[in-house]
Protein backbone atom coordinates (compact mmCIF):
# COMPACT_ATOMS: atom_id res chain seq x y z
CA UNK A 1 0.00 0.00 0.00
CA UNK A 2 1.00 3.64 -0.21
CA UNK A 3 1.63 3.65 3.52
CA UNK A 4 4.51 1.21 3.21
CA UNK A 5 6.39 3.66 1.04
CA UNK A 6 6.51 6.38 3.72
CA UNK A 7 8.32 6.43 7.04
CA UNK A 8 6.55 4.55 9.83
CA UNK A 9 4.20 6.87 11.72
CA UNK A 10 5.34 8.16 15.08
CA UNK A 11 3.60 6.72 18.12
CA UNK A 12 0.03 7.88 17.97
CA UNK A 13 -0.81 10.16 20.92
CA UNK A 14 -4.32 8.71 21.19
CA UNK A 15 -2.98 5.23 21.76
CA UNK A 16 -0.50 6.37 24.34
CA UNK A 17 -3.20 8.24 26.23
CA UNK A 18 -5.46 5.19 26.12
CA UNK A 19 -2.68 3.08 27.63
CA UNK A 20 -2.11 5.61 30.39
CA UNK A 21 -5.82 5.78 31.12
CA UNK A 22 -5.98 2.00 31.27
CA UNK A 23 -3.25 2.00 33.89
CA UNK A 24 -5.02 4.65 35.96
CA UNK A 25 -8.64 3.60 35.62
CA UNK A 26 -8.52 -0.11 34.73
CA UNK A 27 -11.78 -1.47 33.33
CA UNK A 28 -13.48 1.95 33.43
CA UNK A 29 -10.80 3.64 31.34
CA UNK A 30 -12.85 3.89 28.15
CA UNK A 31 -15.83 5.35 30.02
CA UNK A 32 -13.70 8.00 31.74
CA UNK A 33 -11.85 8.71 28.49
CA UNK A 34 -15.17 9.28 26.69
CA UNK A 35 -16.48 11.59 29.41
CA UNK A 36 -13.24 13.58 29.42
CA UNK A 37 -13.23 13.85 25.64
CA UNK A 38 -16.78 15.21 25.65
CA UNK A 39 -15.98 17.71 28.39
CA UNK A 40 -12.77 18.90 26.77
CA UNK A 41 -14.57 19.31 23.45
CA UNK A 42 -17.23 21.48 25.10
CA UNK A 43 -14.55 23.57 26.78
CA UNK A 44 -12.58 24.06 23.57
CA UNK A 45 -15.63 24.81 21.47
CA UNK A 46 -16.87 27.37 24.00
CA UNK A 47 -13.44 29.02 23.94
CA UNK A 48 -13.46 29.08 20.12
CA UNK A 49 -16.92 30.62 20.00
CA UNK A 50 -16.74 33.05 22.90
CA UNK A 51 -13.06 34.01 22.84
CA UNK A 52 -12.83 34.49 26.59
CA UNK A 53 -9.91 36.47 28.02
CA UNK A 54 -8.15 35.62 31.23
CA UNK A 55 -9.38 37.36 34.33
CA UNK A 56 -7.56 38.69 36.13
CA UNK A 57 -5.03 39.49 33.39
CA UNK A 58 -2.16 38.87 35.79
CA UNK A 59 -2.47 35.67 37.84
CA UNK A 60 -3.29 36.23 41.51
CA UNK A 61 -1.10 33.34 42.45
CA UNK A 62 1.87 32.06 40.48
CA UNK B 1 7.72 -5.90 58.07
CA UNK B 2 7.11 -7.44 54.66
CA UNK B 3 6.90 -4.89 51.86
CA UNK B 4 3.70 -5.27 49.86
CA UNK B 5 5.75 -5.83 46.72
CA UNK B 6 6.63 -9.27 48.12
CA UNK B 7 3.10 -10.41 47.32
CA UNK B 8 2.48 -9.87 43.61
CA UNK B 9 -1.05 -11.31 43.79
CA UNK B 10 -2.00 -8.88 46.55
CA UNK B 11 -0.57 -6.07 44.50
CA UNK B 12 -2.86 -6.80 41.59
CA UNK B 13 -5.84 -6.74 43.89
CA UNK B 14 -4.70 -3.49 45.45
CA UNK B 15 -4.09 -2.01 42.02
CA UNK B 16 -7.62 -2.93 40.93
CA UNK B 17 -9.07 -1.48 44.11
CA UNK B 18 -7.17 1.71 43.51
CA UNK B 19 -8.33 1.88 39.89
CA UNK B 20 -11.93 1.39 40.98
CA UNK B 21 -11.65 4.08 43.62
CA UNK B 22 -10.01 6.46 41.16
CA UNK B 23 -12.61 5.95 38.46
CA UNK B 24 -15.56 6.29 40.87
CA UNK B 25 -14.11 9.53 42.27
CA UNK B 26 -13.26 10.90 38.84
CA UNK B 27 -16.62 10.04 37.29
CA UNK B 28 -18.45 11.69 40.15
CA UNK B 29 -16.26 14.78 39.90
CA UNK B 30 -16.74 15.06 36.14
CA UNK B 31 -20.50 14.77 36.61
CA UNK B 32 -20.32 17.50 39.22
CA UNK B 33 -18.51 19.79 36.77
CA UNK B 34 -20.96 18.96 33.99
CA UNK B 35 -23.89 19.74 36.27
CA UNK B 36 -22.65 23.30 36.89
CA UNK B 37 -23.01 24.32 33.25
CA UNK B 38 -25.14 27.51 33.02
CA UNK B 39 -25.36 27.80 36.80
CA UNK B 40 -24.48 30.88 38.81
CA UNK B 41 -21.24 30.28 40.67
CA UNK B 42 -19.51 32.31 43.37
CA UNK B 43 -15.73 32.13 43.14
CA UNK B 44 -13.64 32.67 46.22
CA UNK B 45 -10.15 33.51 45.00
CA UNK B 46 -6.74 34.38 46.37
CA UNK B 47 -6.14 37.93 47.66
CA UNK B 48 -9.67 37.82 49.10
CA UNK B 49 -11.24 38.32 45.68
CA UNK B 50 -14.88 37.22 45.42
CA UNK B 51 -16.64 37.23 42.06
CA UNK B 52 -19.80 35.78 40.58
CA UNK B 53 -20.21 34.33 37.10
CA UNK B 54 -22.22 31.89 35.03
CA UNK B 55 -20.27 28.67 34.73
CA UNK B 56 -19.53 27.40 31.24
CA UNK B 57 -17.07 24.54 31.23
CA UNK B 58 -13.85 23.29 32.76
CA UNK B 59 -10.95 21.73 30.95
CA UNK B 60 -10.27 18.15 32.02
CA UNK B 61 -7.00 18.96 33.75
CA UNK B 62 -8.83 21.45 35.99
CA UNK B 63 -6.53 24.31 34.99
CA UNK B 64 -9.12 26.75 33.57
CA UNK B 65 -12.79 27.51 33.99
CA UNK B 66 -14.63 29.12 31.09
CA UNK B 67 -17.32 31.48 32.42
CA UNK B 68 -19.72 34.16 31.19
CA UNK B 69 -21.01 37.39 32.73
CA UNK B 70 -18.19 37.63 35.23
CA UNK B 71 -18.93 40.36 37.75
CA UNK B 72 -15.51 41.83 38.44
CA UNK B 73 -14.93 44.71 40.87
CA UNK B 74 -14.70 47.08 37.86
CA UNK B 75 -17.62 45.81 35.80
CA UNK B 76 -18.99 42.84 33.92
CA UNK B 77 -16.71 40.87 31.62
CA UNK B 78 -18.92 39.05 29.12
CA UNK B 79 -16.61 36.10 28.51
CA UNK B 80 -13.72 35.07 30.73
CA UNK B 81 -11.28 32.34 31.61
CA UNK B 82 -10.45 31.86 35.26
CA UNK B 83 -7.22 30.17 36.26
CA UNK B 84 -7.92 27.39 38.73
CA UNK B 85 -4.67 28.26 40.52
CA UNK B 86 -6.28 31.61 41.41
CA UNK B 87 -9.33 29.89 42.92
CA UNK B 88 -9.55 28.69 46.50
CA UNK B 89 -13.11 27.41 46.30
CA UNK B 90 -16.40 28.03 44.53
CA UNK B 91 -20.02 27.45 45.43
CA UNK B 92 -23.32 26.87 43.68
CA UNK B 93 -26.80 25.68 44.60
CA UNK B 94 -28.41 22.45 43.45
CA UNK C 1 3.79 24.62 50.98
CA UNK C 2 2.95 21.19 49.57
CA UNK C 3 0.54 19.23 51.68
CA UNK C 4 -0.11 15.55 52.22
CA UNK C 5 -3.69 15.89 50.97
CA UNK C 6 -2.41 16.16 47.41
CA UNK C 7 -0.43 12.95 47.81
CA UNK C 8 -2.94 10.73 49.61
CA UNK C 9 -4.09 8.81 46.53
CA UNK C 10 -7.44 7.35 45.44
CA UNK C 11 -7.92 4.77 48.20
CA UNK C 12 -7.27 7.31 50.94
CA UNK C 13 -9.44 9.97 49.30
CA UNK C 14 -12.20 7.44 48.84
CA UNK C 15 -12.23 6.75 52.59
CA UNK C 16 -13.49 10.35 53.15
CA UNK C 17 -16.52 9.91 50.87
CA UNK C 18 -19.87 10.48 52.61
CA UNK C 19 -18.23 11.72 55.79
CA UNK C 20 -18.81 15.14 57.25
CA UNK C 21 -15.48 16.91 57.14
CA UNK C 22 -13.84 20.13 58.17
CA UNK C 23 -11.46 21.44 55.51
CA UNK C 24 -8.81 23.83 56.70
CA UNK C 25 -7.44 26.33 54.23
CA UNK C 26 -4.85 28.97 54.97
CA UNK C 27 -5.39 31.93 57.26
CA UNK C 28 -8.09 30.70 59.66
CA UNK C 29 -10.40 29.76 56.81
CA UNK C 30 -12.31 26.52 57.01
CA UNK C 31 -15.34 24.89 55.46
CA UNK C 32 -17.55 22.08 56.66
CA UNK C 33 -19.74 19.78 54.64
CA UNK C 34 -20.51 16.25 53.53
CA UNK C 35 -17.78 15.08 51.21
CA UNK C 36 -19.22 13.71 47.98
CA UNK C 37 -16.10 13.14 45.93
CA UNK C 38 -12.45 14.04 45.45
CA UNK C 39 -11.06 14.61 41.97
CA UNK C 40 -8.12 12.20 41.62
CA UNK C 41 -6.52 14.56 39.10
CA UNK C 42 -6.55 17.85 41.05
CA UNK C 43 -7.33 16.55 44.57
CA UNK C 44 -10.19 19.06 44.63
CA UNK C 45 -13.01 18.06 46.93
CA UNK C 46 -16.75 18.48 46.61
CA UNK C 47 -18.69 19.33 49.76
CA UNK C 48 -22.47 19.36 50.09
CA UNK C 49 -24.51 21.20 52.72
CA UNK C 50 -28.25 20.74 52.86
CA UNK C 51 -30.43 23.84 52.79
CA UNK C 52 -34.19 24.51 52.78
CA UNK C 53 -34.14 24.83 49.00
CA UNK C 54 -32.03 21.76 48.34
CA UNK C 55 -28.31 21.87 48.77
CA UNK C 56 -25.34 24.13 48.45
CA UNK C 57 -22.22 22.68 46.89
CA UNK C 58 -18.70 23.92 47.50
CA UNK C 59 -15.77 22.74 45.41
CA UNK C 60 -12.49 23.32 47.23
CA UNK C 61 -9.43 23.31 44.98
CA UNK C 62 -6.90 20.68 46.00
CA UNK C 63 -3.96 23.08 45.98
CA UNK C 64 -5.63 25.25 48.65
CA UNK C 65 -6.26 22.41 51.12
CA UNK C 66 -4.15 22.37 54.26
CA UNK C 67 -5.95 19.78 56.31
CA UNK C 68 -9.05 17.61 56.15
CA UNK C 69 -10.57 16.36 59.38
CA UNK C 70 -13.44 13.87 59.65
CA UNK C 71 -16.20 15.16 61.95
CA UNK C 72 -18.66 12.29 61.67
CA UNK C 73 -20.00 9.49 59.53
CA UNK C 74 -23.31 9.78 57.72
CA UNK C 75 -26.36 7.93 59.07
CA UNK C 76 -28.14 5.65 56.55
CA UNK C 77 -30.68 8.36 55.69
CA UNK C 78 -27.99 10.94 54.93
CA UNK C 79 -25.95 8.40 52.98
CA UNK C 80 -28.96 7.66 50.79
CA UNK C 81 -29.45 11.36 50.16
CA UNK C 82 -25.75 11.93 49.44
CA UNK C 83 -25.79 9.06 46.94
CA UNK C 84 -28.16 11.07 44.75
CA UNK C 85 -25.53 13.72 44.07
CA UNK C 86 -23.54 13.51 40.82
CA UNK C 87 -24.58 9.96 40.17
CA UNK C 88 -24.30 8.50 36.69
CA UNK C 89 -28.00 9.12 36.08
CA UNK C 90 -27.59 10.28 32.53
CA UNK C 91 -24.84 10.11 29.99
CA UNK C 92 -22.97 13.36 29.47
CA UNK C 93 -24.26 15.09 26.38
CA UNK C 94 -22.70 17.59 24.09
CA UNK C 95 -24.39 20.88 23.46
CA UNK C 96 -26.15 20.95 20.07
Amino acid sequence: SWRSSVAPPAERPGERRAAEMRKLYGEDASKILAMEAAMQLTFERNCDLKRPKYWPVIPLKL
Amino acid sequence: SIPSSAVPGGNTELLQEEQQARSALRESFLRCLLSISNKKVQFHMHENVKVEATFGASDIDVLNFQVSNLHTPIGVQKEALIRCQDVISFTFDV
Amino acid sequence: MPHDWLLLGPLQWFSYVHKQVKVKLGRDEEHRGWLVTVDPVSASLVLVNFTERGASVRVVMGHAVEEVEVLREADPETTELLCTYFLPLETPKLDP
